[in-house]
């Protein structure tokens, strides 16, 4: 059982504000009450399937300038920066 | 002039003169129109539909070279790039996101002159089963408006399924491209994990889902699939299918192949499913398959391990959206930088924000071990379980959804219920092997479709025998 | 018992491209925002495309530092929140499911003492940010996504350290090597940077963050140390955290309990599939590394019979001892090394003059058969050397324009001698008592000659008339 204060906690990390607490929190507990099934599943020693790639397969190490101005379609400050939030 | 013709059709009566693109696309609009406010299947529309096809139209009456889609109109789901085009993703944070580039998949499509008609619904972030989650109000399934049309591409699947274009790109994560197709008695295909380029897609769950085609046939979606399959530079987990022709020898049937019955996936099913579901096998059976059952264990386990995996990927697949490079209109005037994220994140709707929290917990540094990476071995196990049952069948078949389509508002509280309606789709994903769903069946007015699974890249047989199915029905047509 | 260890990030400024995109990787000199792309930018839809050559320059570190190469390696995300991190999650390297990263468990030797290096990993850098505006009130945070995606390798070594001198000894001898190796220029700012971490007497280990020089991280490291120490001879526990360099006040200061909260959930990123390093690969880049500095310096030494300080400045400076490897022949090598360590040294001390400068290895070939022949004196040399440098024109044109031609001539010199001698009378007076004063007029006969007065041949004609 996964406690309010634990799901409060995760939930700042990912900068989630969770103010209806408790229809959130009741789903959410039950959620992963839910995968508690994974326990039962006998599964100890699992190779770790991967997909792979040649080294050859990658990107040559090219510049390429992007051929829009990309700044112009974002959100922008004085048509140059990104603006953020005061950092504290 | 039926705006129920497939993709096929239309290329031929386009090819006899028989039609212009013009005509089609303002007949498509006029549809839309007349039932779309009902079904809303659509989040936007392209205003320069018409005179994109009046070029075509032109150039096609000059005998210039023009690409194979000859101006049909195709509708994509809300979370694929389309340049200049808003992409929503069905949620608010993405409220006045404009796509700067176009995805692969659209990239292709516009060469070969198909016509991008509309932006399709979807549960916000292709999360979800039924559209009920999307920002911007649910859709409705065609059959019966009262009933969910299946999700997440449930938009996608409507317009298919109510005439409103000719065919649909959707994305399918756990079933999202499968279920509504299912649901809306439509075919929908999920490709071969790295067959279609996943650049433009708007990352869920990058290591499983796949873009998919819906259409209203078989042959249509090979038709599609040649068009959006290949290598691609931009998406490094694009393998290369060879440019094998999908099309080609479609009708090959299913005589003398082993299809094996997925035993976890028929059990405990609605009635209705399992009575269509032996008539499909009886069916493969007539056609010359060897039908035995076979069992994959790890199918109890898949729903819990896909929806950790998931949102484990999606916790951090959607961490981006922190609106300060694009999102939605919210000044930032007196905020300090955790708070103003934190609010701008309310905009995400109650299932995303679970997701949210769901993703920062099962892999933290506490729980890991207990939560992802096991779902990560069962994962593991279930792709070599599967792996060795196809040593001994070349397919595998099962209803879609275990459950008849259900009514809006039914499911939308209870979470666990909710994840088990995936419980024969997410297999396919979790092990990256081709499945599609064919419409076979329609009971009290809602239709059922079967899935067919395959080895990967063998997705030519996947359609083959799926081919081989819907020849032998004769379902209605859709009631609108 | 003092245990320092550190963490260098290096910028692979030597590559094209990004990590991930084709944006170039080295964004010095672009407007704000305008070496950007979807990718490096994090837009919605957005794949990495991981950079071939990349791989190959973090591999040539991992072998010059003698680590083991894994046959796959694979990425990973950091995820956490931050306004120059543009997905919220940096693509890393971490070893997760056995060793994965570029490189482990390698070594690297300094003037005696060995250093483990724990790991080298690949990854993305973030962007920048700016603070506009003078007060706190009105500070606004911008961002400049330019260097979001530049190649990094982060190498991390065991806390082998055990004084703040030998901290920078090693970053000296790293970044010549860095520089030789061909990955990275270590003049250009920001380049390669370096945090610490500290422990003494097997206590807790503090993280130094926030410094901006090698300079001051020595600083840091030796500020660091003194605080844990009077904090132990006060019994007061050390409290493990990261700290940061508060440049001003030249202390380090706690940083906020931010980094306790941090948990980066780290997983595979599923959108690069692992790349098998062939063993076959990596035996080539072996074979084609280039030469490392000690075996240069110990080149130079044996072969060439350079003196042990010479070999040491040629070695260590590539730009040096590519001039030299591109000119010498077996009769003009210590010529030339001398002529580089010595005369050039002063005409090519920053890039801009280097990258300016003229010079090319048949103008050193030329120069150096020109003094060993006696054609030029050495001070002509360098006055020649000066000129080539700026105009790079031939040794022979320089020698007519300026006039330099040995002179040779006993008499000439003698003459000129004479008129010094009459000049300087106080200096040849004090010659007596302070015979050292010799030189002083020596280097009067050269000034009138313009330095083309053998200096041996004069010294001995003044000692001889002056009868000293």
């Amino acid at each position: 059982m996964v406690s309010k204060e634990e799901i409060e906690r995760v939930a700042k990390l990912m900068r989630i504000e969770i103010d209806d607490h408790v229809v959130h929190v009741d789903r959410v507990q039950k959620m992963i009450e839910y995968f508690d099934i994974l326990d039962k599943a006998g599964i100890e020693t699992q190779e770790l399937i991967v997909q792979e790639q040649k080294i050859e397969n990658l990107r040559e190490d090219k510049f390429i300038p992007y051929e829009d101005k990309l700044i112009d379609k974002l959100k922008n400050y004085k048509g140059t920066y990104i603006k953020a939030p005061k950092m504290v | 002039m039926s705006l129920a013709i497939s993709a096929i059709k239309y290329v031929n009566e386009i090819k006899n003169g028989n039609l212009t693109a013009e005509e089609f696309i303002s007949k498509t609009f006029e549809r839309i129109k007349k039932i779309d406010d009902n079904l809303h299947a659509y989040l936007s529309l392209n205003d320069n539909a018409i005179e994109q096809a009046r070029q075509i139209d032109k150039r096609i009456k000059a005998k210039e070279n023009v690409g194979v889609c000859l101006g049909m109109p195709i509708s994509i789901k809300d979370n694929i790039c389309v340049k200049e085009t808003k992409t929503t993703c069905g949620s608010k944070v993405l409220e006045n996101f404009v796509a700067p580039y176009d995805a692969t998949v659209i990239t292709k499509l516009k060469a070969e002159d198909a016509i991008i008609i509309g932006k399709t619904n979807l549960d916000e972030f292709a999360m979800g089963l039924t559209t009920e989650f999307s920002a911007y109000g649910p859709s409705k399934n065609p059959w019966n408006a009262e009933y969910v049309p299946g999700g997440s591409s449930g938009g996608s699947a409507v317009s298919v399924s109510a005439q409103e274009c000719i065919a649909s790109l959707g994305s399918d994560t756990g079933g999202s491209v499968r279920n509504p197709a299912s649901f809306c008695s439509i075919v929908g295909f999920k490709p071969t994990y790295g067959l279609v380029s996943r650049f433009g897609l708007i990352s869920y769950s990058n290591s499983i889902e796949q873009i998919g085609p819906m259409t209203r046939t078989v042959e249509d979606n090979a038709f599609l699939l040649n068009i959006i399959s290949g290598l691609d530079p931009n998406d490094n987990t694009t393998i290369d299918n060879k440019n094998v022709d999908y099309l080609s020898n479609i009708d090959a049937g299913v005589e003398g192949k082993k299809i094996g019955i997925i035993s976890e996936m028929t059990k405990g099913i609605d009635k209705d499913v399992s009575s269509a579901t032996n008539d499909a096998v009886s069916q493969f059976e007539k056609l010359g398959a060897k039908i035995d059952e076979i069992s994959l264990e790890m199918v109890e386990y898949s729903v819990a391990s896909y929806y950790t995996i998931t949102a484990t990927e999606a916790g951090s697949n959607l961490a981006r959206y922190d609106n300060l490079r694009y999102g939605f209109d919210f000044d930032l005037e007196g905020y300090e930088f955790n708070s103003y994220i934190t609010k701008a994140r309310k905009n995400f709707g109650p299932e995303v924000t679970r997701r949210m929290i769901l993703g920062g917990f099962v892999p933290s540094a506490g729980h890991a071990g207990k939560y992802f990476l096991k779902a990560l071995k069962v994962k593991n196990k279930l792709t070599t379980e599967i792996n060795e049952v196809f040593k001994k069948v070349d397919l595998l078949i099962a209803p879609t959804v275990p459950i008849l389509p259900f009514k809006l508002g039914e499911k939308v509280d209870d979470p666990v219920a909710l994840f088990l309606v995936d419980i024969n789709t997410v297999t396919a994903n979790l092990t990256g092997k081709p499945s599609i769903s064919v419409p076979f069946q329609i009971t009290n007015g809602l239709p059922i479709g079967i899935q067919i699974l395959g080895k990967p890249m063998e997705d030519k047989l996947v359609l083959q025998a799926a081919h081989a199915l819907e020849k032998t029905t004769n379902l209605p047509e859709v009631p609108i | 018992m003092t245990k320092i260890g550190l963490e260098i990030h290096c910028q692979l400024t030597k590559l094209e491209s990004k990590l991930f995109c084709p944006c170039k990787a080295d964004y010095r000199g672009f407007e704000p925002n305008t070496n950007i792309c979807p990718i490096c930018v994090g837009l919605p839809g957005s794949l990495p495309r991981l950079n071939q050559k990349a791989l190959e320059k973090a591999a040539l570190i991992s072998l010059a530092l003698k680590c083991n190469i894994p046959g796959k390696i694979s990425f990973f995300r950091k995820n956490y929140f931050y306004p120059d991190l543009p997905k919220n999650y940096q693509i890393t390297q971490f070893d997760a499911y056995g060793p994965t990263s570029m490189g482990n468990n390698g070594i690297i030797n300094i003037e005696g003492k060995e250093i483990r290096i724990r790991r080298i990993q690949l990854e993305e850098d973030p962007g920048r940010l700016i603070y506009e505006g003078s007060s706190e009130k009105t500070q606004i945070t911008l961002v400049d996504y330019n260097r979001a995606g530049t190649p990094l390798v982060e190498i991390v070594t065991e806390p082998d350290f055990e004084s703040p001198k030998q901290v920078r000894v090693f970053l000296n001898i790293l970044v010549d090597l860095l520089e030789n190796l061909g990955v990275s220029d270590p003049v250009l700012e920001g380049a390669i940077r370096a945090d610490g971490n500290v422990s003494i007497k097997g206590g807790n280990k503090v993280e130094i963050k926030n410094v901006s020089s090698f300079h001051d991280l020595e600083k840091a490291v030796h500020f660091e140390i003194t605080r844990q120490q009077s904090l132990a001879d006060r019994n007061i526990p050390i409290e493990l955290e990261t700290r940061q360099w508060d440049d001003r006040r030249k202390i380090t200061v706690s940083a906020r309990s931010k980094e306790e909260e941090q948990d980066y959930r780290y997983f595979l990123e599923g959108d690069i599939p692992w790349v098998i390093l062939d063993p076959k690969y990596v035996q080539n880049l072996q074979k084609e590394m280039p030469e490392s500095i000690s075996s240069k310096k110990d080149r130079y030494i044996k072969q060439y019979q350079i003196p042990m300080q010479v070999a040491e400045v040629l070695s260590s400076d590539k730009y040096y001892s590519d001039l030299f490897e591109q000119s010498y022949n077996d009769k003009n090598a210590k010529e030339i090394a001398n002529i580089i360590t010595t005369d050039l040294m002063g005409f090519v001390d920053t890039k801009e003059k280097r990258v300016q400068s003229k010079l090319s290895s048949r103008h050193l070939s030329e120069l150096a058969a020109a003094i060993i022949s006696n054609k030029i004196t050495r001070n002509s040399a360098k006055t020649a050397l000066q000129e080539i440098v700026q105009t790079g024109k031939s040794l022979s044109e320089i020698i007519s324009e300026l006039d330099l031609g040995q002179v040779f001539d006993e008499s000439a010199i003698l003459g000129v001698i004479d008129e010094v001698i009459n000049e300087e009378v106080n200096a040849v007076n004090e010659i007596k008592e302070k015979p050292e004063t010799v030189n002083f007029l020596v280097g009067k006969v050269m000034k009138k000659t313009k330095g083309k007065a053998d200096p041996s041949i004069t010294l001995q004609l003044l000692k001889s008339k002056l009868g000293i």
